[in-house]
């Protein structure tokens, strides 16, 4: 509250680049700033953070801001478990609201197939303690009254995934946060900063040329996500993903009348409403490999007929934006995190359309990596390793178009 | 009624108490006088004439307040009067956001108030704007209720029901408004129908093009339809429309989608696609930011000048005009002429333009200052008064230069951006200006031209000019255009560059700001968003275009930072200390005009598929559901009869969904034996083979038949709903391969019916004169034949785990073949027998017993791999890595030790966590037991191996088998 009456910088102006750093993190969204938030914790403040443009202008910020912890690997769901619990205490930790409300994620069934998969994932979620279970159309209607659930429509719905501690978050919020705390902790964040190649020597990157000047560094961590795959060429590191463009808009604000995350995998939509009274909605994952962040129209269409098959009375709510952002998309719809072959340069990539919600959890984790230089735990499944091993985690159930 | 009073002065009481007038007739005037309608408003009758908008006709009946706005609830009035501003948005017949100064009014429309409760002239809410401001910067939400966590809900439910503009009903069963979608391929379209756009199209259509133009407005013309230039405007438009060019009036281009344009009108969206595109968008004028600049009563030139002479409304009785050039004293030489007292006109320019038109405006008697500038408004509910001032570089007021004038009138023109959204989607890249400080679009795509004030020919001649030059060079590039024609082109392009410079344009200060604390100055109406708060982000370190914009919300609102963008760059460059060009603009997104939800979905239907069969399901009332893209017969009532009746007697199902393929030529085997893990170029003519596909990294795809019809053809079924993905994968390698074969889907056009059971071979030769004998087609044979008169593919295959036979003919006549085999008694079983009987016999369904991981080796198939093909294929090197490292898990059957039945689904437990999974489970009618099958860690994966399940916090025991529940020796199949 105090700081209402007070104007101050959130984060100080850049300055020139130092010619070293112990650590340089690639990428100012959400996983570049929350693993400089977290390396504070283990002392670690010689830190650059650059940013090919503002920060939180990649997936940060074009991502529905959707969080849950529902998935269907135990791999996954003790992941993301552990990400939603530090997202709980974020606001607090950040001194910044982020606006986190928990209000609930329906994931809906309109077929034995889709209700098959949602008890799996229930019954995986409750034997790890994470709040989720199988509801029928009935409780569908209570939770969310606005919703169509009779039988008069294309895809009638069998039931529901329900995930009380799911919810939307402001993702702008979460990015100024990490950043202001990064900031105050010594980090410096660099925005407006081109990573233009990467120095390798044997095992080791050594330099990292940049459009402001060139930098040593002791660690390189590339959190680029759409874009990692060509950092990772700078590095010789070779990753198993595709780029694809993911699409999302947003209505004109209207009196809130749904208050919880409505997703159907089978229609490929996901759709909340937002504090302000918009309606935010996202589709799936374009097939087609890309790095241009060019909408189409078949989406806008497509979205909005399914929608409307949920949610009759918003056919006369009117779109305001639509835009498009990256997704890094792995083969087993599972993150690649930590080690690479190359001793210092450590990745957080693949993340599909499900980056956003791991921020937290991927910053202290990648933080513990570079302060102990041992892999943690929790993230030891993700390693780029397995697919060497062939020992996927396969989480193409419950991350395809499962926001 | 007496004619001259309708036309003459329609007087009413004004909210305030004022009276107003329509002005008399005004030439070109868009209201028809003598077809007087009515509408209501809050539930008020509100008399109009027809070709009013709903906000002419409320302005006309005295309504001053047209809404309250998003945050501080303060009133606002009608600003643009052209149906782009957020300031009018209304309620109509239930649809939220319409834009009451752009909508026509219809009789009997119902017409309420948004954000506003009781009602627009007393807003509770509005205590916000009176006692909160201090606490309400950009942003405050982000530092408040952090602590105690547990309130943060309490107050989101607040912010929540303070939130949102629009009210939507809580609750609706379907759609109410039926919406088309239209698709037209022309050689131009001409995106903005001013006199540029016109002129485009005009001379495009002339020199043979198919041209068709949008237009957002209800008419073709522009800008000149209410400056006098009506006549000239609406005759090009006729020429226009003469010439053959489509005319869509109402009708926004919403985007620019790699040439692929939607414009939305009314109930239709057409999906434009042309060869070239003309945008002749034209330019949006600017308010001017100063103290409490969104009073009712402060409208922008444009709008005020509509307002009275296309609606034949007076805009106000007192005016002050504050402009930055031209078009301000144009308006006030207007309004003058219209009988509107205009008291003072404030130009920024030192010489007022230095003109006749100053000169002009002061021989009407309007009172002239020069480089003077609003820095605030008066009034409560509307404007009272201006204070006009000379101000410093900064847009401080110099000392002794203010004036206060009484108006109820503040027109403003802050100059005019080029409407380039359109331009920049199109992968043009905006540059700035610094001369006539605009933004323009710069390096457009090779398919697209401009004309018109967007590309800054702002006046009549000029823009006509550039619009036919425009036109031209789209002919031209078609390649419709004669040397004389491109003589012409040349010419016109000539007299355009010698034109004279437009007049000078001021460039306003940022924000304008008297002496005192001052009212809010509003950079983004829609937002409430001001130039403190705009200040405030920078100086918090937001100091870029798009961050100040994620903090202030600048620009996010109704209207897309039409009015508000470049005012926000202005403040950005004034608090950076940054060029203005430096600052940049935000990304143009569509949809450039915002769009109802129905307009872009079209029909409201999803295509579904049907077998040829499908009527005779439904006869017998079978349970009709989706399976994939298909419509299903699920049961006929008793699934556990019906597959008892397979078993015992004999049974048909309709598996016209099978996809199916034909694959045809010298290379077709070789192809297969790439694409399938086992071998098919060995297999022998009429004969069937089952294989499985995978993808590269070994886990299986799809699975099904292959038949050899002869050397050269094979027929392969694929699942129901994998044909598509599975055509897609065959092509592509095809491709790839470049191996001499070809695909053909034939899915749609072949019927399939499975005849299973017992008696299945006695019904058979009964259909049929061919030899059905074991020996004549043994299990997985495949053979044509004629059955009940139809040609068929017949093809011994046991799914169902019965004498089995499949019979593929033309789906024109499946039904008949249906209608025979079901006349000898077969009875019809559904998709839920069919899963129970192939659940005894342990085959798989791709889908529902593998996933995205499984590999032939763990789904316990591995002899449907021959790693000791010659053929490198598809998954090879997964495969032979999976061969020598054994799976980690593997599918198994089980049956239930209590008789349950779990829920597929449902965890198979190691150690009280999760290890496994059930796939598919089901009560077996003819064992009396439950059986399923669950992916078990590899180490269960034998006979008799207990299990544990967990279901829904159920523990259910369960003991593995791994061979098939019935007739494990397939002795019964080969019968």
């Amino acid at each position: 509250m105090r700081d209402l009456f007070r104007k101050r910088r959130m984060w100080r102006r850049p300055t020139e680049l130092k010619s070293s750093y112990d650590v340089v993190v690639i990428g100012g969204g959400s996983h570049g700033l929350a693993t400089a938030h977290y390396l504070r914790e283990h002392g670690i403040t010689n830190v650059a953070v650059l940013e090919k443009s503002y920060i939180g202008s990649g997936a940060a910020g074009r991502n529905t801001t959707i969080l849950r912890s529902n998935y269907k690997t135990p791999e996954g769901a003790r992941f993301y478990d552990a990400s939603v619990k530090l997202y709980e205490g974020l606001s607090r930790e950040l001194d910044f609201n982020l606006l986190f409300s928990q209000c609930g994620h329906l994931t809906l069934a309109h077929s034995d197939r889709a209700m098959f998969v949602m008890a799996n994932r229930a019954e995986v979620n409750r034997l790890q303690g994470i709040d989720s279970r199988l509801i029928g159309p009935d409780e569908v209607k209570q939770l969310a009254p606005a919703m169509y659930v009779g039988p008069d429509t294309s895809y009638p719905i069998t039931g529901a995934l329900h995930h009380p501690p799911g919810g939307i978050i402001r993702h702008d919020a979460v990015v100024w946060g990490l950043a202001r705390s990064a900031d105050a902790g010594g980090a410096e964040i660099h925005p407006y900063t081109e990573v233009l190649g990467l120095d390798r020597s044997g095992d080791r990157i050594t330099g990292v040329r940049t459009s402001r000047g060139d930098v040593r560094a002791g660690v390189v961590l590339n959190c680029t996500a759409g874009w990692s795959t060509l950092l990772c060429d700078m590095a010789g590191v070779q990753l198993p993903i595709t780029t694809h463009i993911l699409q999302a808009c947003v209505t004109e604000p209207v009196k809130p009348f749904l208050d919880v995350v409505v997703v159907s995998s089978q229609m490929h939509i996901y759709i909340s409403q937002s504090d302000r009274g918009e309606f935010v909605m996202g589709s799936e994952i374009e097939p087609w490999t890309t790095y241009r962040t060019q909408g189409t129209l078949n989406f806008l269409q497509d979205l909005t007929r399914h929608t409307l098959e949920l949610f009759p009375q918003l056919e006369h709510a009117r779109i305001l934006r639509a835009w498009a952002g990256l997704c890094d998309l792995s083969p087993d719809y599972s993150p690649i995190l930590g080690r690479t072959e190359v001793e210092n340069f450590h990745v957080s990539a693949g993340w599909g359309t499900y980056g956003f919600k791991a921020a937290p959890i991927v910053g202290k984790t990648l933080a513990e990596l570079v302060a102990t230089d041992r892999t943690p735990e929790l993230i030891a499944p993700f390693a780029l390793e397995r697919f060497y091993r062939d020992d996927l985690v396969s989480e193409l159930a419950a991350a395809a178009v499962s926001h | 009624m007496d004619g001259a009073a309708e036309r003459g002065a329609v007087a009413v009481a004004r909210d305030g108490g004022g009276v107003v007038t329509r002005l008399p007739p005004q030439p070109g005037e868009r209201i028809d006088r003598d077809r007087p309608i009515s509408f209501s408003f809050d539930g008020t009758a509100v008399p109009a004439y027809r070709g009013d908008t709903i906000a002419s006709a409320l302005y006309a009946n005295g309504r001053r307040i047209f809404s309250r706005s998003f945050k501080y609830h303060r009133p606002r009035g009608e600003l643009c009067g052209c149906g782009r501003c957020g300031n009018s948005l209304v309620q109509v017949d239930g649809a939220p956001g319409i834009r009451a100064c752009g909508e026509p009014v219809r009789p009997g429309m119902r017409v309420e108030h948004q954000n506003a409760w009781p009602s627009l002239e007393r807003d509770v809410m509005s205590a916000v704007d009176r006692f909160a401001g201090p606490f309400t910067p950009p942003g405050f939400y982000y530092k408040t209720f952090i602590r105690p966590r547990s309130l943060w809900p309490l107050y989101e439910k607040l912010l929540r029901r303070a939130a949102g503009l629009g009210r939507l009903a809580p609750e609706q069963d379907e759609r109410s408004w039926r919406t088309e979608y239209r698709r037209r391929h022309c050689d131009v379209l001409v995106v903005g129908g001013g006199i540029a756009g016109l002129a485009a199209a005009l001379r495009a259509a002339e020199l043979g093009a198919d041209v068709v133009l949008c237009e957002e407005d209800v008419e073709p013309g522009g800008a000149l339809l209410a400056e006098g230039g009506h006549e000239r405007a609406r005759e090009l438009a006729r020429r226009a429309a003469a010439a053959g060019v489509e005319l869509l009036a109402r009708a926004p281009a919403l985007g620019f989608f790699d040439g692929l344009v939607p414009v939305w009108q009314g109930d239709t969206l057409h999906q434009i696609r042309a060869a070239r595109h003309i945008a002749a968008t034209g330019t949006i004028e600017q308010p001017l930011v100063f103290a409490d600049n969104d009073l009712p009563g402060v409208m922008l030139s444009s709008g005020a000048v509509r307002l009275a002479t296309l609606y034949g409304v007076k805009p106000g009785e007192r005016a002050v005009v504050a402009t930055t050039g031209d078009r301000g004293l144009h308006a006030a030489l207007a309004l003058k002429r219209l009988g509107v007292d205009v008291a003072v006109v404030a130009d920024l320019r030192a010489d007022a333009g230095g003109g006749e038109l100053a000169a002009q405006v002061q021989a009407a008697g309007i009172g002239l200052r020069r480089g003077t500038t609003v820095v605030s408004a008066h009034g409560r509910a509307g404007v009272e008064a201006a204070t006009l001032a000379r101000v410093d570089a900064d847009g401080r007021a110099v000392e002794g230069t203010a004036e206060r004038v009484a108006c109820d009138l503040l027109v403003v023109s802050g100059g005019a951006a080029p409407a380039t959204s359109l331009l920049l989607q199109s992968g043009a890249r905006a540059r700035y200006d610094t001369a006539s400080g605009r933004f323009f679009a710069d390096r457009l795509p090779a398919d697209v031209h401009v004309a018109g004030a967007v590309d800054g020919h702002e006046d009549a001649d000029a823009a006509e000019l550039s619009g036919l030059a425009a036109g031209a060079e789209a002919a031209d590039a078609l390649g419709r255009i004669s040397s004389q024609d491109r003589r012409l082109l040349t010419e016109q392009r000539r007299e355009l560059a010698a034109r004279p410079e437009a007049t000078a344009v001021a460039t306003p200060p940022a924000v304008a700001r008297g002496h005192g604390r001052g009212g809010k100055a509003f950079v983004d109406l829609d937002e409430d968003v001001t130039a403190k708060d705009i200040a405030y982000a920078v100086a918090e370190g937001y100091d870029s275009i798009e961050l100040s914009k994620r903090y202030t919300t600048v620009t996010m609102g109704p209207t897309q930072g039409r009015f508000s963008q470049l005012a926000s760059i202005r403040m950005l460059a004034r608090e950076t200390r940054t060029p203005l060009g430096d600052v940049g603009l935000t990304t143009a997104r569509p949809p450039w005009s915002t769009v109802p939800m129905a307009a872009l979905a079209g029909r409201p239907f999803e295509a579904a598929k049907r077998s040829a069969v499908h009527g005779r399901h439904r006869e017998l009332r079978a349970t009709v559901r989706w399976a994939g893209d298909w419509r299903r017969a699920y049961d006929y009532g008793d699934p556990e009869g019906e597959a008892l009746a397979v078993q015992r007697d004999a049974g048909v199902i309709d598996v016209s969904t099978l996809g199916k393929l034909v694959v045809r030529g010298p290379d077709a085997g070789e192809l297969l034996d790439r694409l399938y893990t086992n071998r098919m170029s060995t297999l022998a003519p009429g004969r069937i083979r089952y294989g499985v596909m995978t993808s590269e990294a070994g886990r299986i795809t799809d699975d099904g038949t292959v038949g050899r019809i002869d050397d050269e053809t094979f027929y392969v079924t694929t699942t129901s709903s994998g044909v598509g993905a599975v055509e897609q994968q065959f092509s592509w390698w095809l491709a790839t391969w470049a191996l001499d074969a070809d695909v053909t889907d034939v899915t749609q056009g072949v019927a399939a019916i499975n005849l299973a059971g017992p008696r299945a071979r006695e019904i058979l030769s009964r259909l049929t004169d061919a030899d059905c004998s074991n020996e004549a087609i043994g299990y997985m044979d495949a053979s044509e034949a004629t059955v009940a008169g139809v040609r068929c593919l017949v093809m011994r295959i046991g799914f169902v785990g019965e004498v089995g036979y499949e019979l593929h003919c033309a789906a024109p006549h499946g039904r008949s073949l249906w209608d025979a085999i079901a006349a000898q008694g077969a009875r019809p079983f559904g998709l839920e027998p069919q899963r129970i009987l192939r659940l005894q016999k342990l085959h798989i369904l791709v889908g529902q017993d593998t996933d995205s991981e499984s590999t032939p080796y763990g789904a316990a198939m591995p002899w449907a791999v021959r790693l000791d093909k010659e053929q490198d294929f598809i998954g090879r090197w997964a495969l032979e890595h999976a061969a020598e490292h054994p799976a980690e898990a593997a599918l198994v059957g089980f049956t239930c030790l209590g008789g349950e039945v779990p829920t597929e689904g449902a965890v198979v437990l190691v150690d009280g966590m999760p290890a496994g999974q059930v796939t598919s489970a089901r009560r077996a009618p003819l064992l009396s037991t439950s059986i399923g099958m669950a992916w078990v860690p590899a180490a269960l994966a034998r006979d008799d191996a207990r299990i544990v399940i967990s279901d829904a916090g159920r523990r259910i025991a369960a003991t593995v088998t791994t061979r098939p529940f019935y007739d494990p020796e397939g002795k019964v199949l080969r019968s």
